[in-house]
């Protein structure tokens, strides 16, 4: 790499070489960067662009970082396309999601496996048929941080959707017949959770061959009856940092073990 | 019910002929070569392309079924075990290897499919990933790891026309199966078979597990097949004694 392209600063995330580590957590929400950097050793803010909000710090003496994405699959990619370029390879998505399943309480942790491409962002890269998987090794991480820390836990598949309203409220749409028999199919397929970003990181990390995972804390009911004060309670982000940081820090373990 | 409804249609097995570990080779020829793996294996049915020879590993009852070339035959054969009680499949075979530099002869343990085939979509909207259950990937790779076998975790591209992948050149939509195999290597795919897909879809579906294990073929070469089969049976060691410990995976 040239040494005018080293000092030049990604043009959307405005971040340069070197001010990130390898490992990136990518929450959605800009403030949620600055508390999930708490928990690293001394953390710093290396750049506010957009809704792309970096900060870096230490895992166990590694260089880490988290950058959020903003909503959806357009801006997610955009994120890690350009902390692929400043040096980035393994990411993992952190955040919130709704249940897709009557047997997964508010409060548990979604380790996801795969992601349905319910979404446009992704076939911009691979044709549809293509699944969209997270990298086996962050996913078994991600599963030991939640059993560290004694949290409820499911590894599955998650709904990656373009439209927040056409979940929550399908009935107002034109399309609500199509919208609501595509809920059951994804239910009827063991989908855990619904989000909208895993599946374009999962496909654009595929073709940028880096590894990608993701752990998103599981909020609402399947049949978006309200939650109780108890379960809102449950799902606290409290409850899903500090299992995604240790669930880093078993991958970084782990890597150091290979490389050894 | 009575006994003849019992008798599932395609595989003419009934309950408690097949354990609930299948290995799932294409090629009926290859049940025997794994049952001999077996302790106490023994024929139990040869029909249309299912044969069906069950024995034990670890004490536990464990078959293998062959499934025929295809995902249309082989989501019946899933489907039927499933009411047999079945609820861990390995497909076990051979592939091409997408990538260059693949060694000849070693195995893809598959973590997820591309659906470049019609059958999994009677069952889910396509966007839907066709992806391996986790435990049984790791299985797959801690047995490779045991027998010090070349191995690689991957995506596999099942497709339905053998002859569309190695004779692309002949068919009149050349240009577009010659386009979606450069995505597929692109999209870092290690290999190419014609089933996985629809097994991991339909285990999806019914809450079971299903991983796979493929020896991938680069050249003209022979490989030793034994390196295969040997992978496939240790995984089920493996998985029958985590499933004993009654441990959450990992």
């Amino acid at each position: 790499m040239s040494s005018s392209e080293t000092n030049d600063r990604q043009y959307h995330i405005q971040v340069a070489p070197g001010e990130v580590g390898r490992y990136v957590f990518l929450p959605g929400d800009p403030g949620r960067t600055e508390p999930i950097a708490r928990l690293f050793d001394e953390p710093r803010l290396v750049a506010k662009n957009r809704e792309y909000e970096t900060w870096s710090g230490y895992l166990d003496g590694e260089l880490v970082s988290v950058t959020s994405t903003g909503i959806g699959c357009p801006s997610a990619a955009i994120a890690m396309e350009e902390l692929v370029k400043v040096g980035a390879d393994t990411f993992i998505r952190v955040g919130t999601s709704g249940s897709m399943q009557p047997d997964i309480k508010p409060g548990t942790l979604g380790i996801i496996s795969g992601a349905i491409r319910d979404e446009g962002t992704s076939s911009h890269y691979l044709p549809i048929e293509f699944p969209a998987v997270a990298d086996i090794d962050v996913t078994r991480a991600l599963t030991l941080g939640a059993r560290a820390m004694e949290r409820p836990f499911k590894v599955g598949i998650s709904q990656s959707k373009d439209s927040f309203y056409g979940q929550h409220e399908p009935g107002r749409m034109p399309i609500a017949k199509r919208l609501a028999d595509r809920w059951d199919a994804w239910m009827a397929g063991g989908a855990i959770c619904s989000e909208m970003e895993a599946a374009a990181l999962y496909i654009v990390a595929a073709t940028l061959g880096v590894r990608a995972g993701g752990v998103m804390m599981i909020l609402g009911h399947h049949d978006m009856s309200p939650m109780t004060p108890e379960e809102q309670a449950a799902g606290s982000l409290d409850n899903l940092l500090p299992s995604a940081v240790a669930g880093l820090r078993t991958l970084i373990e782990a890597d150091r073990k290979a490389a050894a | 019910m009575s006994l003849n409804e019992e008798l599932q249609h395609h595989l003419q097995l009934r309950k408690g002929d097949v354990g609930r570990y299948v290995l799932l080779p294409g090629d009926p020829g290859r049940c025997e070569p794994i049952a001999a793996l077996f302790d106490d294996a023994a024929h139990v049915m040869s029909f249309r392309e299912y044969t069906t020879w069950t024995g034990t590993l670890n004490g536990e009852k464990v078959s293998v079924v062959s499934t025929g070339i295809g995902c249309p035959s082989s989501a019946i054969a899933v489907e039927e075990l499933i009411k047999l009680g079945a609820d861990t499949f390995i497909r076990v075979g051979t592939s091409g290897a997408i990538q260059p530099n693949t060694p000849d002869g070693s195995l893809a343990v598959v973590s997820a499919a591309i659906r470049d085939e019609g059958t999994s979509s009677h069952y889910l909207p396509i966007e839907f990933p066709a992806i391996a259950d986790p435990q049984v990937v790791d299985a797959l790779a801690e047995a490779s790891r045991r027998l010090g076998l070349t191995h690689q975790v991957g995506v596999s591209q099942s497709k339905d026309s053998f002859y569309g992948e190695v004779e692309p050149e002949r068919m009149p939509m050349a240009e577009h199966l010659k386009d979606r195999w450069a995505a597929w290597m692109g999209g870092g795919a290690i290999c190419s078979e014609m089933e996985a897909s629809t097994i991991f879809i339909i285990a999806s579906i019914h809450r079971v597990r299903a991983g796979g294990v493929m020896q991938m073929h680069s050249g003209e070469g022979e490989v030793n097949r034994g390196d295969l089969l040997n992978a496939a049976v240790e995984s089920l060691r493996v998985l029958i004694d985590a499933d004993r410990s009654e441990s959450q995976w990992p």
